[in-house]
């Protein structure tokens, strides 16, 4: 229960409506249909990235883009000042002739740092944005949910969407296309 | 056939706007050409170190063109699709580039010092390299180099007519590509240590062909992207090339811009380093001198400036956006090009004449008419080539 | 009007995949290598032989701490010699793994999909053989630690020396290790998840649930997991060419002749693209051969690599003809005595090796029917691999084995020591590659969905326009006609 995020805790205890399409193609259109009749907390559940999946779900690019541009920054400038400091104030002394600091000398290595840092920044700032490690979710109980890795598209209606109502949910998921649906509990 | 092939024609709207670029730009070089010829009586130094500068930046980006069209061939993207035309008209400036190579011919004396016999009599690495380096060789070579761009340039477009009137030829064209890219390198590298490198006596760098492929890459990818955007307000492109398309040509954009930095980068650590005395008087003119304000703002406004506003993904799908960094690239190719050739001249320092400008403006002009000429001759898009569908699409 | 679509289909669109293939069949054929359910006994085979040259590296990794590092023929005046070279190989041959993955991925080019991550593990275990050499060439490994990282300690009392490039390389090869371990890992935990959603519960269950991290594919994940993706990549590309270019440095920022040359960055990185491409295809034609993945791993991918390997081969053929000619060009006696040497010395051999395997073999690739043909390619990977080493210890040894003076000139021969810590080195890198075949998809499962996805939608398309065509073929229809 400890990993259970506190978020997705509300009082009727479903998850949501969950409908399984055959292909990427039903799923689209399934979507379209579903966000017509005015349901607008959707989920959708594939095995690999959909092109388009998130324009056709109305939810907004990712920004993660942002958090490694200042990760990269820090990185090139952490470089820069600790060549200087180390090179040319705490331990200054002449190598072959060259100045004590220079950035001809120091871009190689700010360059590098730059790069750590920022592939730090994305992968860690990915799972930070998507909450993960997180080993438990409602989704896990859907019956078919191992297929989801595999080869189903699934369509989810959660239960926080306002105008939610479980077997009405299942009943537009089924008209949408879907080849079965159920309602899954947290 | 007929009635989709006319689609893609240039409307009757875009012939009268280019023709008002072309009539002009043919006046404009005529009359700036007739200043540029007093200008070589009355200062022939200052004429013939103008003339090589503004040549190579003109020739650059005919050659550019080309190499760039030949790699969007190999690479089969929609880019190259959509920008084919361009490119094409663009290469088929050479024959105006070969003619006004005969200037810097007659310039030789007052450009190199290995066309002067007294000199390579006493300079030792001169009168080493005379039977390669000297007045009739480089103009041999010159000649050979204008030669195997044409035939390359000649089938490149004949094929593509050949395309458009009954399709087939992309494979070919490919064909062609595939080695005319590796002799477009080869040729470049060695014209370019005869027309640029040879300037100072003591001054070699194997990089230096890669360098001017950057350098040639850049100045090309930037122009045709100020073209595209332009040809985009008119039809028949208005309806068809997409931000998405702009987006692709903004992207290679910065891939050129970082891969000139590199090689740019690359050749000042190991010069800086190695601090020889036969290599680093190159960068002493260029660095130790007034010029030397020249190299930062090569370093600050054509890296470093243009790399962090493309990094903007709206900003490479705004034309008006796009086409202000590539302005800025292609003011700086020119600055580039002055920073390699001028510090030789007036090794004092910074230096500006009337002449540096107005010359190359005077090549600029024809090369622009010329340019705009053969652009209207052709459909602005490859009727038959077998990924338009998919490029277009590409747009949507 | 028909004919015409169906023949532009074929010409810009021959399928990646077999037509006739579903989502699930590649989720079968991928993971089924993992699930073995008594690993052949091939495998138990090869990797006997692999890990019994990893316990020679281990032996002679010993013997080289316990009596030191003369126990390598390294001497004056060839103070590097197969280590460096060794070392420059490795790295090398790793960086074809995060192009493939890296550019590739940025050039939207769907072939990769089939062989980038083998290609990113092979990354990996080459960089993990590369760094044994420096490493151990500094004789005390665990104290270098403090020599070579900016580490305060009470030891040295001295900061690195940043101006010299052997420091720039630490951090190169440091950061490079690195960032490839998060990509490949970035890449792996879709394709971990999918792995313990197909296992029955139990360790294996737990392991892959413990390292897919949760992961479960919702829109949301895929959305910033696509963005970590594009970003690593496009971090990855640059960060590829920076680390053979400083590797490059190492040598150019010295006042050697024969090392101190401008164009050894790019020529470095394209002959490490080189010989890195003809190792991804070595063991891409064996897992291909021994895994039955000839319908993953099509024809088309294996010639689309050999046309990059002819590529890279002019690159380094282009820059060995430059650096010949601009030491003539430069009229310095010293270069031009460098690359005379270098023809004719007592190494002539190497050299001719080096441009035989590199420059005049690839020339193979320019016919078709030689781009196809298994045994060729499989030959000319083999070739490839031994040019490019030749090349690295032609650069190292040729340059330091003769002096200015020639009172400092010498002749350099390996020792016994030398060959086997080469020969361990295979061992390690074998040894990991047959576990990962063996735990972990060797082929991006997602990726390859996704390919399948495009393909199925163009055909879709073409199916439609022929459709179009074949009704009213004087309807006026924008672009293709």
């Amino acid at each position: 229960m400890a990993l259970l995020n506190e978020r997705d805790t509300v009082d009727n205890g479903l998850y949501g409506a969950v409908g399984e399409f055959e292909d990427e193609d039903r799923l689209f259109d399934a979507i379209e249909r579903v966000r017509h009749k005015g349901y607008s907390k959707l989920e959708a559940y594939t095995p690999f990235a959909l092109h388009g999946l998130d324009e056709a779900l109305g939810s907004k690019p990712s920004k993660l883009g942002w958090f490694v541009l200042c990760c990269g920054t820090l990185g090139a400038t952490a470089a820069a000042t600790f060549i200087w400091w180390s090179g040319a104030i705490d331990y200054p002394i002449v190598v072959g002739g060259k100045p004590l600091f220079a950035f001809t000398f120091s871009i190689p290595i700010m360059f590098e740092l730059m790069i750590l840092f920022s592939a730090f920044g994305s992968l860690y700032g990915m799972l930070g944005i998507n909450r993960l490690p997180r080993f438990y979710h409602p989704i896990f109980n859907y019956t078919n949910s191992e297929r989801i890795t595999d080869d189903s598209f699934v369509l989810a209606i959660e239960s926080e969407d306002p105008q939610f109502d479980a077997d009405e949910c299942v009943r537009v998921l089924e008209e949408a296309g879907a080849r079965y649906a159920e309602v899954v509990a947290k | 056939m007929t009635t989709t092939a006319s689609a893609f024609d240039v409307s009757p709207e875009l012939k009268r706007d280019l023709q008002r670029v072309f009539t002009p730009a043919l006046g404009a070089g005529i009359l700036l050409s007739i200043a540029s010829i007093v200008g070589a009586i009355y200062s022939p130094g200052d004429f013939f170190h103008s003339y090589l500068m503004g040549y190579l930046f003109w020739l650059g980006l005919t050659l550019g063109c080309m190499g760039i069209l030949m790699l969007q061939y190999l690479t089969a993207g929609a880019w190259g699709i959509m920008t084919r035309r361009t490119l094409e008209s663009a290469s088929r400036t050479l024959p105006l580039c070969a003619l006004l190579f005969i200037p810097v011919a007659i310039g030789m004396p007052w450009l190199y010092d290995w066309a002067h016999p007294d000199l390579v009599k006493n300079i030792y690495v001169l009168r080493h390299r005379a039977v390669y380096m000297n007045p009739s060789m480089y103009i041999g070579r010159a000649v050979l180099y204008f030669v195997v761009w044409g035939i390359v340039m000649y089938f490149l477009n004949k094929w593509s007519l050949e395309q458009d009137e009954k399709g087939g030829m992309e494979k070919r064209l490919a064909k062609l590509s595939a080695p005319g890219l590796l002799i477009y390198v080869f040729t470049i590298s060695y014209a370019t240590i005869d027309w640029a490198e040879s300037l100072e006596n003591n001054w070699f760098s194997t990089i230096w062909g890669f360098l001017f492929v950057a350098r040639e890459g850049l100045a090309a990818f930037a122009f045709v992207i100020i073209v595209m955007a332009l040809l985009s307000r008119r039809e028949p492109l208005a309806s068809r090339f997409k931000p998405a398309h702009l987006h692709d040509l903004g992207k290679l954009l910065l891939v050129f811009v970082m891969l000139w930095a590199y090689f740019e980068f690359s050749q000042l650590v190991v010069i800086w380093s190695g601090n020889l005395t036969d290599e680093i008087p190159w960068y002493l003119h260029r660095f130790a001198t007034s010029w030397g304000w020249l190299g930062v703002m090569l370093i600050v406004l054509e890296f470093i400036v243009p790399f962090l506003m493309l990094l903007s993904r709206p900003l490479k799908r705004n034309a008006t956006a796009l086409c202000c960094v590539v302005g800025l690239i292609i003011f700086m190719r020119w600055v580039d090009l002055m920073w390699i050739v001028m510090p030789q001249y007036y090794q004092r320092g910074f230096r500006l004449t009337w002449m540096n400008i107005v010359v190359p403006a005077s090549i600029g002009c024809l090369w622009i008419a010329v340019f705009v000429w053969q652009l209207q001759k052709r459909p602005l898009l490859p009727l038959l080539a077998p990924n338009l569908e998919k490029a277009l699409e590409h747009g949507e | 009007m028909a004919d015409l679509a169906s023949v532009i289909r074929e010409e810009c669109n021959p399928p990646m995949l077999s037509r006739d293939m579903s989502y699930h069949d590649i989720t079968d054929q991928i993971s089924s290598v993992t699930e073995w359910k008594k690993t052949p006994k091939q495998w138990w085979i090869l990797i006997t032989i692999t890990s019994s040259l990893l316990l020679l590296l281990l032996a002679m990794l010993t013997y080289l701490v316990s009596t030191g590092i003369g126990v390598w023929g390294n001497n004056s005046p060839a103070g590097w010699a197969w280590d460096i070279t060794n070392f420059v190989w490795w790295i090398g041959i790793g960086h074809a793994g995060t192009l493939i993955s890296a550019i590739l991925f940025l050039l939207r080019q769907k072939w990769r999909t089939a062989i980038n991550r083998a290609a990113e593990a092979m990354t990996i275990f080459a960089v993990a053989c590369a760094a044994i050499f420096p490493l151990f060439h500094t004789g005390r490994p665990w104290r270098a630690v403090y020599w070579l990282f900016p580490i305060p300690n009470t030891y040295l009392h001295m900061w690195q020396n940043y101006r010299s490039p052997l420091e720039w390389d630490v951090f190169a090869v440091s950061t490079y290790g690195t960032v490839s371990i998060l990509f490949w890992y970035t890449g792996l935990i879709p394709d971990l998840a999918t792995l313990r959603d197909r296992s029955p519960n139990g360790l294996r269950k737990v392991m892959y649930g413990i390292f897919s991290l949760g992961w479960r594919g919702s829109s949301t994940h895929w959305k910033h997991y696509e963005k970590a993706y594009m970003i690593l990549a496009g971090i990855s590309t640059p960060l590829v060419l920076s680390v053979h270019t400083i590797v490059s440095f190492d040598f150019a920022v010295s006042v050697i002749p024969g090392w101190h040359t401008t164009v050894f960055p790019p020529y470095f990185v394209g002959g490490a693209i080189f010989s890195g491409f003809a190792m991804v295809m070595t063991l891409l034609l064996l897992s291909r051969w021994a895994l039955h993945l000839e319908n993953i791993i099509t024809m088309r991918h294996l010639e689309v690599m050999n046309k990059v390997i002819l590529a890279t081969s002019m690159i380094v053929g282009y820059s060995y003809g430059t650096e010949f000619f601009i030491a003539w060009y430069s009229g310095d006696i010293y270069e031009r005595f460098h690359f005379f040497n270098r023809i004719t010395g007592p190494y002539w051999w190497a050299w001719w090796t080096m441009c035989i395997c590199n420059v005049v073999i690839p020339q193979f690739f320019w016919v078709k029917k030689m781009r196809r043909n298994i045994a060729v390619m499989f030959i000319i990977s083999i070739t490839t691999n031994i040019g490019m080493w030749f090349e690295r210890f032609v650069i190292i040894v040729l340059s330091l084995h003769r002096d200015f003076l020639p009172s400092s000139w010498g002749y350099f021969r390996p020792t016994w020591v030398d060959v086997c810590t080469y020969l361990g080195t295979f061992g390690l890198f074998l040894t990991l590659y047959l576990l990962f075949v063996k735990f972990l998809p060797m082929i991006a499962i997602g990726e390859v969905k996704s390919t399948l996805s495009a393909q199925n939608h163009v055909e879709h398309v073409y199916a439609h326009y022929l459709e179009t065509y074949e009704g009213a073929e004087t309807k006026e229809t924008h672009g293709l006609a």
